[in-house]
């Protein structure tokens, strides 16, 4: 939406086409906040913002884009105000307030309660409505459409409620779809977070970038992986082992529960490896933070707890453990969100990498860099747009998707897509999660490719028309498929621990062999491996401690 | 382990069926199971044709609001077990949200819903140009319209809504809340032409006070409230020619006055041009004893104490 916003600023025609309804998008479910240098509560700048980010990405960050993320950022966020988003205010100045967060030098974390990613998606919404965007809901994205020259030029979508295929002609395509999260299980994110946009790319020949990066967030809820925001500890949180210790300061002496999370997760799943968990949980201790400060701060969180752990936080720690949230991995883009391999295609968001998050993502980070290169992204396609020609769009670019749904809706007999799924983020799960090494691995790749084979006979229960979504969820197990092979054979390959790809076998960090992007490309069904250089101005490696 | 069976609305138009009609599903699950894990297991495994809504199951994306023996509620925030001791049944009947057209299933046709959102003009619309930074607003005056920001626009208090059961055109209760939250919002500049805007024919004196919506609401939005508050917002900005505006008024003058209600004196005030075509029904409210004969003989005793407790609610807004 950020990205509609702006290419409709600059005076093109733009649509929007998504799966669910815009409010109904996973940007919602971020709790914590945006990070910006506004300087509101310390003396902060964009160049301690852009060292934080380096440094949390553990160097495998493109430091340029860095910069124009954290230069960026403040513009963001007082457009983000000036549209009427409703940030938690300072007490005296009537400021934006700004807290504490991982991984982050200053308080610079600006937030709307634990609200921020409702209320910023909110605020994008209205700026659509006002500006009168078209757009397409419950269309499902089925492929991407190039032209004679492999230029894009616009997508296939398949129309959920009346079940009909279209094809959707345009001069660029900004692709925004979120992350891919559902590779695993249990995960933060949504049922919806299939990661369908980084598929359709590698399916038209785009590489993926640095795939095997998923990072797992130290706070999710052990019933069913639902986040417990950052926040909880930017506010003054514990974290616990079963003997009541304060464990972090033995893996993080300085940042305490505030290091980063590849960080305070390894040292969770440690303590839980090595018997000071209590039952495959460390506890997050809320209370002596107090009511008010809970109810005010906190809110979404204590009734998350309260619905699904059962737990009043003002009463009782909450138990949690590292669940997969970000993946920091995605579609090869510039720093303005344009796809090297195909010129018309953008991306921006979590389906993207462009890379600010190199190999772990900071807190606060990602509701910024959807803003700045959703933003940047729409002001490159329609500068892109006004120069292009009318699109070329192929008369016969929805036969592929059609033929596709006609044969699943005919196939009778075979697996169903759910127990492919299960299957395959059980195993993501199991061995390619917060430690990894190479036996483990290897056995994920063979049951990926086992996956893969199976889902060639899959079928559909649901032969209808209407509002299928027996059919859009094993298109998009097809996706998560795709992405997963990607994650496990980029990890096979990375023979190094650099931020959330943490190899028991390869435990140090090594610049010299592997501070390099992995591409990963689809060649005739095989994942191919590539690796680019990473961009840098003048942060040079050091040794990452918190 | 618990047991339970799952009765489930039905709606399938591309079978040829045109009845809409209940499946019962039997599914062993576990005691915190929610809901929506429960129905998206009964589609995996039983019924791939099952057809639903759902994203976050965090209950922040708004998707999955359906009755759950006839309540609406949020089907990722509600344990099976927890609504079967609720209700008492040992089934749990599961029904698309009311006030909407049905599709699939539980899938229901929302165009009015987001239409009518889209009707109070969602979006700020302030004054001038922006300064370069952030606007400075008092912290007090943020919250002041944090609780309806927390709207997530899942229509449960829609679904509930008695004023939309009797007239499918109110706007209906998340629109205005999310009316409220502009409206109120120092850095907006149309107050009083929200307040226009959000008067008149199925505009916020059209909603029946039933309380519906603050009950349902999964968020704490209490959009009733909100709604309440749009009625002070209009007072204040003299936008009172309203009928429902003036029958507010009436009866502030009616307690003023006799320290009680006057219904003669409400009805003509409210619609001195309209009220006399309503003569069947006073004299169907006279006949039952709801309207007294002359408006004269209406007063209180102790109206100083009317009087003092209407002062309090006046410096409490």
């Amino acid at each position: 939406m950020r990205a509609a916003i702006a290419a409709h600023e600059a005076g093109v025609d733009v649509a929007l086409v998504t799966k669910l309804h815009p409010v109904r998008s996973h940007s919602g479910a971020a709790q914590g906040g945006i990070n910006a240098a506004l300087g509101n509560e310390t003396d902060d700048n964009t160049e301690n913002h852009t060292f934080d980010t380096v440094k949390g990405a553990d160097y495998i960050g493109d430091q340029d884009a860095i910069e124009v993320l954290c230069q960026r950022a403040p513009l963001e966020v007082y457009k983000l105000e000036h549209w009427g988003a409703v940030f938690s205010r300072q007490e005296d100045s009537g400021k934006i307030a700004q807290r504490p967060f991982g991984g982050a030098g200053f308080p610079r974390t600006c937030f709307a309660a634990d609200l921020t990613g409702l209320v910023i998606l909110h605020t994008l919404y209205t700026v659509c409505v006002k500006y009168n965007i078209p757009t397409y809901e419950e269309w499902f994205v089925t492929d991407l459409v190039t032209d004679d020259s492999g230029n894009a030029v616009g997508v296939v979508a398949y129309d959920m409620i009346h079940g009909r295929v279209e094809t959707i002609g345009a001069k660029a395509v900004v692709m925004a779809t979120g992350g891919a999260g559902r590779v695993y299980r249990p995960s933060t994110n949504a049922h919806a977070s299939t990661g369908d946009a980084m598929s359709l790319a590698l399916r038209k020949g785009v590489p993926l970038k640095d795939m095997e990066f998923m990072q797992f967030h130290p706070t999710t809820l052990a019933a069913n992986g639902v986040l417990v925001t950052e926040g909880a500890r930017g506010e003054g949180g514990y974290l616990l082992n079963k003997d009541g210790d304060r464990f972090m300061s033995t893996y993080a002496p300085n940042k305490l529960e505030l290091a980063s999370r590849d960080v305070v997760s390894r040292a969770e799943a440690t303590e839980i490896l090595e018997g000071r968990g209590i039952d495959g949980c460390v506890l997050l201790d809320l209370r002596h933070l107090g009511r008010e400060r809970i109810m005010e701060r906190l809110p979404q969180i204590r009734e998350l707890a309260i619905a699904f752990a059962g737990t009043d936080p003002i009463e009782e720690p909450i138990p949690v453990k590292p669940g997969a949230h970000y993946h920091m991995g995605g579609v090869h883009v510039d720093h303005w969100g344009a796809a090297p391999h195909m010129p018309g295609l953008f991306a921006a968001g979590e389906c993207a990498c462009v890379s600010v998050h190199g190999a772990n993502r900071l807190g606060g980070n990602s509701l910024l860099e959807a803003v700045v290169f959703g933003a940047r992204a729409g002001e490159a396609s329609a500068v892109y747009a006004k120069e292009a020609g009318t699109p070329d769009v192929p008369v016969n670019a929805a036969d592929e998707t059609q033929a596709r749904i006609e044969g699943l809706l005919l196939r009778e007999n075979g697996p169903r897509q759910g127990a492919i799924r299960d299957e395959l983020s059980t195993v993501m799960q199991e061995k390619v999660g917060v430690f990894r090494s190479d036996g483990p691995l290897r056995e994920a790749k063979a049951k990926v490719d086992e996956l893969r084979e199976r889902f060639q006979g899959v079928v559909v229960d649901d032969k209808g028309k209407t509002f299928n979504t027996d059919l859009i969820h094993t298109i998009e197990t097809g996706y998560l498929l795709d992405l997963a092979d990607c994650m496990v054979t980029g990890a096979i390959a990375r023979h190094e621990s650099r931020g959330a790809h943490s190899r028991t076998d390869f435990p140090d960090r090594d610049d010299e062999k592997w501070m390099k992007h992995t591409l990963a490309y689809l060649d005739d069904g095989e994942i191919r491996l590539d690796y680019s250089p990473v961009a840098m101005t003048k942060y040079e490696p050091q040794v990452r401690s918190y | 382990m618990a047991s339970t069976t799952f009765r489930v609305f039905r709606f399938q138009p591309d079978s040829g069926e045109t009845d809409a009609y209940h499946q019962d599903f039997d599914l062993a699950h576990e005691e915190k199971t929610t809901v929506l894990d429960a129905l998206l297991r009964i589609q995996n495994e039983q019924d791939g044709t099952l057809a639903l809504r759902y994203s976050c199951r965090s209950a922040i994306c708004g998707s999955c609001a359906c009755k759950v023996n006839g309540k609406t509620v949020l089907a990722c925030m509600t344990q099976v077990e927890v609504a079967k001791a609720e209700s008492g049944s040992d089934v749990v009947q599961v029904d698309p949200i009311g006030n909407f057209a049905p599709i699939k299933d539980l899938v229901v046709d929302m165009t009015p819903f987001w239409e009518k959102f889209k009707a109070v003009k969602p979006f700020l619309i302030p004054d001038g140009p922006a300064p370069e930074k952030e606007r400075l607003v008092p912290k007090e005056a943020m919250e002041k319209v944090f609780k309806e920001s927390a709207c997530i626009l899942c229509a449960a208090c829609y679904s509930e809504c008695n004023s939309l059961a009797a007239d499918p055109e109110f706007v209906g209760p998340a629109a205005f809340a999310w009316g409220y939250r502009f409206a109120a919002d120092e850095r907006d500049a149309q107050r009083r032409n929200r307040a226009r805007l959000y008067s008149g024919e199925h505009g916020v004196w059209d909603c029946t006070r039933c309380m519906f919506c603050n009950e349902r609401c999964p968020k704490g939005v209490d959009p009733r409230d909100a709604i309440e508050k749009l009625g002070a917002i209009a007072f204040q900005e003299k936008v009172t020619k309203d009928k429902g505006a003036r029958h507010a008024k009436a009866f502030l003058i009616s307690m003023r006055t006799g320290g009680k209600l006057n219904e003669q004196l409400v009805g003509g005030y409210t619609d001195p041009v309209g009220g006399a075509f309503n003569a069947p029904l006073a004299l169907r409210m006279l006949q039952k004893g709801k309207l007294p004969a002359s408006p004269l003989t209406h007063r209180v005793k102790n109206r100083d104490q009317v009087t003092k407790l209407m002062k309090n609610v006046k410096e409490t807004i």
